[in-house]
């Protein structure tokens, strides 16, 4: 995992909860992280594809997320209603968005996935081997946790997975 | 709009990938649409794939179900969901998912996919908003895996970002 991903994520959501909500963010104290996460209220899921991979988690409780849609629809919310859930995914889908083309300008082109939210707390979301750099901000809205899972392709130039070939069964029994 | 072209592309590639890697014969169960968020099962594994096709794949199944898939994968009994196991089936929706892209890039759809992500737990939900989402049971030895596309065709295939456009509300359906 490498830092210098961060700045464009940080930046973008300070840009896009200021531009679209009006909200202030601070950010908190980084932390890196290679273990499990258990899901908050409600999570963003979303992928970067190209030269840089991996996943982009948007993590709050159920007050924040009704507060910043409330900001963002200009009217008040009071349930995670699927209006509300649209509002935070599409959200997360400018930020990431905007993080994308700041990291394109540094020479690292990627598309985003559609968003993907999961909804109640005490979910495990395992990014596998990819450890995340988790990124606290918060503000008069509550707190939003970002967790960056990303790393550089470097299969760029080699076999991408659907190239290569299916390994062939082994017999239960043969490790023995 | 879903895409029912989609599906067969999948269905194919989880039976070969199956038969191939644990030697597992695959029969294809009902499909049905649906639009509700889905209640997660144990293990559900998440791809996304961006390009002309473009969404999000869904892997879902119990814990018995992965681990007898794991303990033919690796040739070896597992008690346990722990990493190895999670990795192993993580691994196994990645090449389903590859496999599948190149059926659908021979059909003229070209698409990348991401790295995989795995979320356990009973009860949470998982939402693709307002991705209608094709679901198939593949039923196997094992136990079922329900693959779940939520998949559509983009007017450009490079900007995934311009191309999406969410609409506000999602209906649910009875």
């Amino acid at each position: 995992m490498n830092v210098k991903y961060l700045l464009p994520f940080v930046e973008a959501a300070a840009e896009v909860l200021k531009a679209e909500a009006q909200l202030d963010v601070n950010r908190g104290q980084l932390s890196m992280d290679k273990s499990t996460y258990y899901s908050e209220d409600l999570t963003v899921i979303i992928s970067l594809i190209g030269d840089i991979v991996g996943t982009v988690l948007y993590s709050m409780d159920s007050s924040t997320a009704m507060n910043i849609s409330s900001a963002i629809l200009g009217e008040k919310l009071t349930e995670l209603s699927n209006l509300a859930q649209s509002g935070i995914a599409e959200l997360s889908n400018v930020i990431t968005g905007r993080a994308s083309v700041k990291l394109s300008r540094s020479g690292y082109q990627s598309n985003i996935s559609p968003p993907t939210l999961l909804i109640g707390s005490g979910g495990i979301i395992s990014t596998l081997d990819l450890p995340r750099l988790i990124v606290p901000m918060s503000g008069t809205f509550g707190a939003l946790t970002v967790h960056l899972a990303l790393r550089e392709n470097l299969q760029r130039s080699g076999l991408s997975t659907s190239q290569m070939a299916v390994p062939n069964a082994p017999k239960l029994g043969d490790a023995s | 709009m879903v895409n029912v072209k989609f599906l067969n592309p999948f269905v194919d590639a989880a039976t070969e990938v199956l038969k191939a890697e644990v030697d597992l014969d695959v029969t294809r169960g009902n499909l049905s649409l649906q639009k509700t968020a889905l209640t997660a099962d144990d293990i559900t594994v998440l791809l996304t794939l961006v390009g002309q096709v473009q969404g999000v794949v869904l892997y879902s199944m119990s814990e018995a179900t992965a681990l007898k898939i794991i303990a033919l994968m690796m040739g070896q009994d597992f008690q346990e969901f722990d990493n190895l196991a999670q990795s192993g089936i993580a691994e196994m929706g990645n090449v389903i998912t590859g496999r599948a892209t190149v059926k659908l890039e021979s059909v003229g759809y070209h698409s990348n996919i991401s790295t995989p992500t795995v979320i356990l737990g009973n009860g949470v939900k998982i939402s693709t908003l307002d991705f209608a989402r094709i679901v198939v049971p593949l039923q196997t030895g094992a136990g079922d895996i329900i693959v779940h596309l939520a998949l559509r065709e983009t007017q450009n295939g490079n900007d995934s970002s311009e191309a999406i456009n969410l609409t506000v509300d999602v209906p649910p359906i009875k």
